[in-house]
C-alpha cells in the first residue's frame, strides 16, 4: 500500500518544524480542536482523474477556516497535510510524518511533488497546531490522477 | 535577458537521426510518388513577415498524410524545415543538421529561434526513408526577418510631476563601502516588473552610467541593478572612490517612462571602512517609518487562483488566493517566511513602509484565511493581493500580486456569451 514515493522540495523548514514539535505532540493526549462548521479543504489543482507530469504543484484550497503553521495555537486554523498513496490514520492521534504523509507546517498553501508514473491517490487533511486533526476531521475526498 | 548568440537554436523538437550512414549518401534511393494534388506550405507566416526572434512555424500539408518517419504508408511522410539552405539533392535522404529540422514524430509545427537578421524557411515533405517524394513536395521557399536587437517598444505614459529621487543622499555625499541606498518617489506608484499599471513602474539605480536608450528595455548588468520586485531600497557594497548614482524608473517592460522618470546623477565619495564617514549616509530610519518590515524569500509570489485579469464574475464570488514559496499564518504569529493576505479592492498599491489600513478597501485575513467570499456593486473593479507580517507591515520586498481588473455582472460569467 505505501509505495515509495519520491517528493521533491518538500520545504525542509516545515519538516523541521514539525520534528521539533513530535514529542509534545505524543506526550500529552492531545485534546481534538473542534472543526469550524461549514470548514472544508479541496484541491484547486490538481483534480480527480488528471493526468499529471511527473513534477507538478499541488495547490490546496480551505474554506471556513485560516491557515497557520504548526505548533501555533490559534482558533479556527490548522495546517495542510497531503497523503499520497495512503489512507488517514486514527484521526485523534497525529498524522505520521514520512514520504506518504507531507505536512505542510510552515503554513504553505502549495507543494511541489515529484511521483513515478502510474496512478496515485491525494488526499488533503488538516492538522491542529499538535498535527492532529480535527473534530469532526477537515479533510477533501481521496483523489486519483495518473502520472505520465 | 537571454541572448540565442548560436546560428540557430532549436528548442523542443524531436530530431530524428536517420541517416544510415555515408552510403546513403552516395546511392540514391528509390523515390516513393506523391500524389499531384499534394501541397505544402506554412500557416501564418507570408514571404518577407517581420518575425520574433522566438516564433512558432506551422506547417500545412494537403492531399497527402502525415505519419512518423520509419512506417512506410502510401501517400504519406514527415516534414522537414529548411533553414537558411538551398534544396538538398532529392534523391537521397536529407540531410539531419541545425539547417535541415526533421519532424520524424510526424509533428506539424515546431518553435524555432533566430538570430536577428534574414533568414529563409522551406519545408520539404519525405518518406519513411527521409528521402524527397517524386514529384518533390515542397513549399515556398520564403524569406523572414528578425528585427535587430529587441527593438523599440511601447512607452509608458508617466503622470505630470512623477519625480524619482534618493533619501538622505545629497549630491557630493560620502558614504561608507557598504551603503544602504532608499529611493524616494511622487507623484507614481512602486510596482513590481511585469505589473501592469497605469502609473506605476519599478527603481533601477544606475551606477558609474549615463543614461541608457529611453526607448527601449533598461539593460540589466552590474551597471544597471533592477528592483523588479519593487525594492525601495538597496544593500549597495562599492569599491571606494569617486561613483555616481542615478535612479530611473521602468515600467512593466523595465522600459523607461514618457517622459521618463529619472532622477539627477549624484556624484558619491566611497571611504572604505577604516575611514568614518563623514555623513551618515541613508544609515538612520526616515523619521516617521514604522516598525522594520520583515524579509521575504526572493521567489516568494502571492496571486489569484480564481479570478483572473479580465473574467466577469457574480455580485457575490469567492475570491481564492495562492502562495508561493511561502506559508500562510494568522496575524499576530511572528514566524520567518509566513505572513497573512490582504485583498486591496479597487485602491492602489498603499505605501510598503506602514502598516496597511484596514477598511472596505484593504480586507485584511488575519485568521489565516486563504479564500474570501466578496460582495461587489456591479461594474469594473480592481483587485490586488498583497502579503503582510505579523504587524501588518508588507515584506521587503513586498509579496504583492498583479493588480486584476474584474467586472461584475448580475448573470455572473456566463452573461459573457449572451450578447
Amino acid at each position: 500500500m505505501t509505495s515509495q514515493v519520491r517528493i521533491a522540495a518538500v520545504g525542509l523548514f516545515a519538516l523541521a518544524a514539525w520534528q521539533g514539535a513530535v514529542p509534545e505532540a505524543v506526550a500529552q493526549t492531545p485534546t481534538r480542536q473542534p472543526a469550524p462548521p461549514g470548514a472544508q479543504v479541496y484541491f484547486h489543482y490538481p483534480i480527480d482523474g488528471l493526468s499529471v507530469p511527473e513534477r507538478f504543484t499541488v495547490r490546496i484550497g480551505l474554506r471556513g477556516m485560516g491557515v497557520a503553521p504548526a505548533g501555533i495555537n490559534h482558533a479556527r486554523t490548522g495546517h495542510h497535510h497531503l497523503l499520497i498513496d495512503t489512507e488517514p490514520g486514527p484521526p485523534d492521534q497525529p498524522i505520521p510524518s514520512d514520504y506518504n504523509n507531507i505536512h505542510l507546517g510552515n503554513g504553505q498553501t502549495e507543494v511541489v511533488v515529484t511521483l513515478p508514473k502510474g496512478r496515485h491517490t491525494l488526499q488533503l487533511l488538516v492538522g491542529d497546531y499538535t498535527h492532529t486533526p480535527h473534530n469532526p476531521p477537515v479533510m477533501s475526498p481521496k483523489i486519483t490522477v495518473n502520472v505520465r | 535577458m537571454l541572448r540565442l548568440a548560436p546560428a540557430l537554436l532549436l528548442l523542443g523538437l524531436a530530431v530524428a537521426v536517420p541517416i544510415a550512414g555515408a552510403s546513403a549518401q552516395e546511392r540514391a534511393r528509390q523515390r516513393s510518388p506523391a500524389a499531384a494534388t499534394a501541397r505544402l506550405s506554412f500557416i501564418g507566416l507570408a514571404d518577407k513577415a517581420q518575425v520574433p526572434a522566438k516564433l512558432t512555424v506551422r506547417f500545412a500539408i494537403s492531399g497527402m498524410e502525415v505519419v512518423p518517419a520509419g512506417q512506410a504508408a502510401r501517400n504519406a511522410g514527415h516534414h522537414h524545415l529548411l533553414i537558411d539552405t538551398e534544396l538538398p539533392p532529392l534523391d537521397q535522404p536529407i540531410p539531419s543538421d541545425f539547417n535541415h529540422i526533421h519532424f520524424g514524430g510526424g509533428q506539424t509545427e515546431a518553435e524555432i529561434a533566430l538570430t536577428p537578421g534574414k533568414h529563409t524557411l522551406q519545408l520539404l515533405f519525405a518518406d519513411h526513408n527521409h528521402v524527397p517524394h517524386d514529384p518533390p513536395v515542397m513549399s515556398e521557399r520564403i524569406t523572414v526577418e528578425v528585427p535587430a536587437t529587441s527593438a523599440e517598444k511601447p512607452r509608458s505614459a508617466a503622470g505630470p510631476g512623477a519625480r524619482v529621487f534618493f533619501v538622505d543622499l545629497r549630491d557630493g555625499a560620502t558614504i561608507p563601502s557598504h551603503a544602504k541606498i532608499r529611493f524616494g518617489v511622487e507623484g507614481i506608484t512602486v510596482t513590481p516588473a511585469g505589473t501592469t499599471s497605469p502609473n506605476g513602474g519599478h527603481h533601477h539605480l544606475l551606477v558609474d552610467t549615463e543614461l541608457p536608450a529611453l526607448d527601449r528595455e533598461i539593460p540589466s548588468d552590474f551597471n544597471h541593478l533592477h528592483f523588479g520586485r519593487g525594492q525601495t531600497e538597496v544593500e549597495l557594497s562599492l569599491p571606494p572612490g569617486e561613483h555616481t548614482l542615478q535612479l530611473l524608473m521602468g515600467d512593466h517592460e523595465h522600459v523607461p517612462h514618457d517622459p521618463p522618470v529619472v532622477s539627477q546623477r549624484i556624484r558619491v565619495r566611497v571611504v572604505g571602512d577604516g575611514q568614518p564617514a563623514a555623513a551618515a549616509a541613508a544609515a538612520p530610519h526616515a523619521p516617521g517609518t514604522g516598525p522594520a518590515r520583515t524579509p521575504s524569500p526572493n521567489d516568494a509570489a502571492v496571486y489569484f487562483v480564481y479570478p483572473r485579469d479580465g473574467d466577469r464574475i457574480y455580485p457575490t464570488s469567492t475570491i481564492r488566493f495562492g502562495l508561493r514559496n511561502m506559508g500562510v499564518a494568522p496575524a499576530g504569529v511572528a514566524k520567518p517566511n509566513t505572513g497573512h493576505h490582504h485583498l486591496l479592492v479597487d485602491a492602489g498599491p498603499p505605501s510598503f513602509d506602514a502598516p496597511i489600513p484596514a477598511d472596505l478597501n484593504h480586507i485584511h485575513l488575519g485568521g489565516g484565511q486563504t479564500e474570501y467570499r466578496l460582495t461587489l456593486p456591479n461594474g469594473r473593479h480592481t483587485l490586488q493581493l498583497l502579503l503582510a507580517d505579523e504587524n501588518h507591515m508588507p515584506h521587503d520586498p513586498p509579496v504583492i500580486s498583479e493588480r486584476i481588473t474584474v467586472t461584475v455582472v448580475p448573470g455572473g460569467p456566463r452573461a459573457r456569451r449572451r450578447r
